[in-house]
């Protein structure tokens, strides 16, 4: 019996269910957990490691308005984030937010006021903490709702009848995750592998242990490495004929003593320009057949419109700019440094921006 | 009230005694900073002094932006703060520097974060720094945690005197709105009865009546009521309990670090806001990934409504005995973060019999988070990697491995990743200890994600190194041909492992990867007893792994028999030490006996597996050459393997050089032979040592290294080696059985 249901359902992606079936006995799960360890997840990552797209859907302008709320929207993109990866969440679940609400700010209050004997929801210096879901803020039919957090308080000396101000926000989401990935969790976990925060460290870090410790996942920095850079500058680049970048401005650190920071900042014009030379055939076909749908964009692509980039830098001041990294990027589109700050300005690149991060966050899980 | 008095306890006692203590600590200072000098007057030339003398020389106004100089000596400074800490006189040049805001605000904070005293801070200092805050040109924030930073430190300041001097100075602080609660916690600290005046009475009440019964000001209160009760009259409610809100200081870890490492010599005090932010503290660290979440029950338990609620849960934590969780077996409790289940064996093994999936997959993502942060990632502490935390998180790692008798998945995948970038000398025993229990792998994925790192490192790292690997290896065979056993004896031998596994790894999967691991190591030592100059202490690693390697068959009943390659079995053959000999005869009369029971299985069952021809001739080469060699004396002879050439022997001028490997004169054995000669022919003046060859004296010969523990010796030639006594000088010649 056994053996037929494994044969029904060999492939990586459902090797979930298999495991699910044979728990007959304990020794083998033992013995499976070794084995198929990795395979529960997709084929373990380490065996055929997770890797970064080499190609991409280029940026089409998302009617992203239509779909989610203004006011969270507006939110989303007036903030510069900072951005964390973090594990599954151990059920979580998107119809407890009211209660997630009343109990994080619970936990706030406790933190601040620990070793003090005093009510925790009281009048003043209490916190509001808010949890929503930010509707329509998905792409894929496999990623989770966003969540967005806020946390209102009270100034220390206000008045009584002052409102309350938002003193940080932040939200968890995951835009077009890597399907196989998310199929192998099991129903227990929800994936936002993406963490955004913006306000006192000293919140963020509360939020975090509560989510810790009550969904039993872990937070880590993410950085925007070199090649995701690379590709932001790329993808916001391709953008401009639809909706002008107004500049291009690139920081390239320099590892030289004392280190060298150069800010390279180029006109929208010209970077199209040399950005639309590089592109490969599609274009073309597009014109031709329009049956080519997905605009793709490759990494030779952008490997070859930064090396361009670089060499006429290069032709300019006799500074190789590759054995530096890229470290920061903005334009009118968003801007993004390496240390995992990122602004994104407009809500119509919005999702390709975050299905890039989603995808650097996957990429930091442990297993 | 008496909870007050309790409270108010040690800053009250610091201000009773506080002229002789203050004296005394004093003393203690200036002896350590005398000390202090005299260590720096030896290293002048030390960037890290210039770079003192930097700041304390630098000018007002000059630029920040762009300055490189003073960003390469502030990190200097900050590396020496947060790993040994910083002398006084350091805090004190970096205090003023930063507070005098001779290079603006930015560079004040950073300069401020970085502040961790090695041993004391200097009471001068502060106060200068207290003045600058009355300058008021300091940015709010930086004076909020410039005033954090004093109440973080404040038990380390040598003395105090000067100032409860400026108390009234400080005083004057409390109407700032933002730096009124962490003012009011300095000032309850450093209140004396003295300090206690009408006029701040009266301007504490005010500021109540506007902020309301904060509990900041209710605390400075209420320990002024303690001094002159005649002059507060507010009533203070009984519940207040402990001490101020702690401010989950930057400082607090990285001063627990410095004091560690430094053996600390001047002890935190248990003043109670300290207690309470060292349990918070914790759980800010951003360096330390390696602890271990508490064991607490899950706190959301609406989120689960289950539909059998009438059934009672007992969580983990209240667990305590075996019996108990036999007892409870069907209504425990998982906690709520499943990594605080490292390391405590009474949930492991719950967690190892119930098989829960997410479970496992929790602690998974809990341990490879872990693993990834300290060690790969390494956002921020890097330099915190050999640290003792490091060691012992590993060790506990390990142990419940061992306990589990099975790998983490996520501690296989951060391996893989890991070894890519280990130098093989960080952590070594624990990282081999790790890797020998990783699962197996399949044989089209084992190259590339075990050999070629693993190679690199072996050949550029030391012996030790390499017989570390070898260890590894050979541990890393024995639980993978476990496992086989185990699973084996439930199934039949031909079913495939797919059966029960999702990954396709199927018997003869199983075996490639066995086969594969067993050749890698073959490869590695053939090369690595070159490169070591057949080493014995490697030589010996090689050879425990063989004897694995020989016993597959019999031991684990796993249907395959892989022979050493030449590159182990030569030099193994003409070692110096009797011993490496003796194992390489055992290793060889097992693979015999192993080989033997294979074939009479394969004549007996249908379900037989294959071994090739190219096996048994192999082993037969190998019986023939050993037995030629160490019996027959016919080393050197054509067809053996070890061929020199005729004339290169002869110029060697080594008589019968074909004897010079047989039992008497292998080098081995030759101390042997002259102990037998002289036992057995007491006072004969010239040696000679052939006379041992004949019939007796060789049977005699045979029966004294037999004696002296040579097991293997014996076995192999007892199996392999058929000779009479009678027969004159006639030694049995070798006639291996397997000859297909």
């Amino acid at each position: 019996m056994e053996r037929h249901e494994s044969s029904t359902a060999r492939t990586p992606t459902n090797s979930l269910v298999v495991k699910r079936r044979t728990k007959s006995r304990s020794y083998r799960q033992s013995y499976q957990s070794c084995f198929g360890a990795g395979s529960r997840l997709g084929l373990t990552p380490a065996l055929t490691a997770r890797r970064f797209n080499t190609s991409r859907r280029a940026p089409k302008s998302h009617n992203i308005t239509d779909k989610v709320n203004a006011e969270q929207l507006a939110l989303l993109v007036k903030t510069e984030w900072q951005l964390s990866y973090v594990t599954p969440l151990y059920r979580f679940r998107h119809t407890q937010l009211k209660s997630y609400s009343r109990q994080l700010s619970a936990f706030i209050a406790a933190e601040k006021q620990q070793g003090l004997a005093v009510e925790v929801e009281g009048p003043q210096g209490g916190v509001r903490v808010s949890f929503s879901v930010v509707q329509g803020m998905v792409e894929a039919v496999d990623d989770a709702e966003t969540v967005l957090i806020q946390i209102h308080s009270k100034p220390l000396f206000a008045r009584q009848d002052e409102p309350q101000k938002s003193v940080w926000s932040g939200w968890l989401t995951c835009i077009n995750g890597n399907p196989d990935y998310l199929h192998s969790l099991p129903e227990d976990f929800v994936c936002l592998p993406l963490f955004c925060s913006s306000g006192p460290e000293n919140l963020t870090t509360v939020v975090k242990s509560w989510f810790q410790q009550n969904f039993d996942c872990y937070f880590g920095p993410l950085e925007i490495s070199h090649t995701s850079l690379q590709w932001l500058v790329a993808l916001w680049t391709n953008c401009h004929t639809e909706s002008s970048i107004q500049h291009l401005k690139m920081i390239w650190t320099l590892p030289v003593a004392p280190p060298l920071q150069i800010t390279y900042t180029v006109n929208p014009q010209d970077a199209w320009e040399l950005w639309s030379s590089v592109r490969k055939a599609p274009q073309e076909e597009n014109k031709a057949g329009k049956e080519v749908e997905e605009d793709s964009i490759d990494i030779e692509e952008v490997m070859s419109f930064i090396q361009a980039l670089k060499s006429h830098f290069y032709r300019h001041f006799r500074l190789d700019l590759s054995a530096g990294s890229l470290n920061q990027v903005s334009t009118a589109l968003g801007s993004a440094k390496y240390s995992g700050r990122i602004k994104i300005s407009n809500s119509k690149y919005m999702i390709t921006t975050l299905t890039l991060l989603t995808e650097c966050a996957l990429l930091k899980m442990p297993i | 009230m008496a909870a007050q008095q309790n409270l108010a306890g040690p800053s009250d006692s610091d201000t009773s005694s506080v002229s002789d203590q203050s004296v005394s600590s004093r003393s203690v200072n200036r002896s350590l900073r005398v000390a202090e000098k005299e260590r720096r007057k030896n290293k002048a030339g030390d960037p890290y002094v210039v770079a003192l003398k930097y700041f304390s020389d630098v000018e007002a106004g000059t630029p920040v932006y762009g300055n490189d100089e003073v960003e390469k000596n502030m990190v200097l400074v900050e590396k020496v703060a947060y790993s040994k800490g910083l002398s006084p006189e350091a805090i004190s040049v970096m205090l003023e520097f930063g507070m005098s805001l001779r290079m603006g605000t930015s560079l004040c904070a950073r300069v401020l974060k970085c502040l961790i005293p090695a041993s004391v801070v200097p009471q001068e200092a502060v106060v200068r720094a207290v003045v600058w805050l009355g300058v008021g040109k300091l940015p709010i924030s930086t004076q909020v945690l410039f005033i954090k930073w004093v109440l973080t430190i404040f038990d380390l300041i040598d003395a105090k005197d000067q100032l409860r001097a400026i108390y009234g100075f400080i005083f004057s602080f409390v109407t700032e709105e933002n730096l009124c609660p962490f003012i009011c916690h300095l000032l309850y600290l450093l209140t004396r009865k003295e300090s206690v005046r009408v006029f701040r009475v009266r301007k504490l009440l005010e500021l109540q009546s506007k902020l309301g019964r904060q509990p900041f000001l209710l605390h400075l209160l209420s320990l002024y009521k303690v001094f002159c009760p005649e002059l507060v009259t507010l009533s203070i409610p009984s519940r207040m309990k402990s001490g101020f809100r702690n401010h989950n200081s930057t400082w607090k870890s990285a001063l627990i670090g410095v004091q560690k490492r430094n053996g600390s010599q001047v002890a935190l005090s248990n003043n109670p806001a300290f207690t309470i932010k060292d349990k918070t503290n914790s759980r800010k660290r951003k360096h330390y990934h390696l602890e271990l979440p508490a064991l607490s029950s899950v706190v959301n338990k609406e989120a689960q409504t289950e539909p059998s609620s009438s059934r009672k849960l007992l969580p983990l934590v209240q667990l305590h005995s075996f019996a108990q969780l036999l007892e409870n077996m069907h209504r425990i409790e998982l906690p709520a973060q499943m990594g605080s289940l490292l390391g405590s064996s009474l949930p492991l093994q719950y967690l190892d019999f119930v098989q829960d999936e997410s479970a496992l997959l929790r602690l998974n993502f809990w341990l490879g988070y872990a693993l990834h942060e300290e060690f790969l990632f390494c956002g921020d502490g890097g330099a915190l990697q050999t640290s003792e935390e490091a060691l012992q998180f590993l060790n506990k790692l390990l142990s419940t491995q061992h306990f589990l008798q099975e790998g983490f998945s996520s501690s296989e995948a951060f391996l893989y990743k890991f070894l890519a970038v280990w130098d093989g000398s960080l952590l070594r025993p624990q990282i081999l200890g790790l890797l020998s229990n990783v699962p197996v792998v399949p044989s089209s994925q084992i190259g590339r994600l075990l050999f070629e790192p693993l190679m690199q490192l072996f050949f550029t790292s030391s012996m030790f190194f390499k017989c570390g690997l070898m260890e590894c290896l050979n541990n890393m065979l024995l639980k993978w041909l476990t496992w086989h056993s185990v699973y084996a004896l439930e199934d039949d031998l031909d079913i495939s492992l797919n059966s029960h596994t999702s990954i396709n790894m199927t018997l003869s999967g199983f075996k490639d990867s066995v086969m594969e691991l067993v050749d890698f190591a073959g490869r590695l030592s053939s090369v690595g007893l070159q490169l070591e100059g057949c080493h014995s202490l490697f030589l010996s690693f090689v050879l425990d792994f063989y004897e694995t390697v020989c016993d597959m068959f019999l031991k684990y009943g796993l249907p395959l028999v892989v022979m050493p390659p030449p590159g182990v079995f030569y030099p193994a053959m003409c070692a110096t030490d009797p011993v490496s000999v003796d194992r390489l005869a055992y290793i060889m009369y097992r693979y015999k006996v192993n080989l033997t029971s294979a074939k009479s299985q394969e004549k007996l069952t249908e379900q037989a597996f294959h071994i090739s021809r190219e096996t048994f001739r192999e082993f037969n080469h190998y019986i023939v050459v050993m037995v030629n060699c160490l019996w027959n004396s016919k080393m050197f002879q054509p067809g053996m393997g070890v061929q020199l050439g005729e004339e290169l022997l002869l110029k060697s001028n080594v008589p019968q050089y074909w004897t010079s490997f047989d039992l008497i004169h292998h080098p081995a054995f030759m101390s042997y032979a002259v102990d037998f000669h002289q036992k057995c022919w007491p006072g004969t003046k010239d040696m000679d040592l052939n006379s041992i060859k004949h019939s007796k004296p060789w049977s005699w010969y045979l029966e004294y290294l037999f004696t002296q523990g040579y097991d293997g010796l014996k076995q192999f030639v007892q199996s392999n080696i058929s000779w009479q006594l009678t027969a004159g000088d006639g030694r049995g010649d070798s006639r291996s059985t397997q000859q297909t």
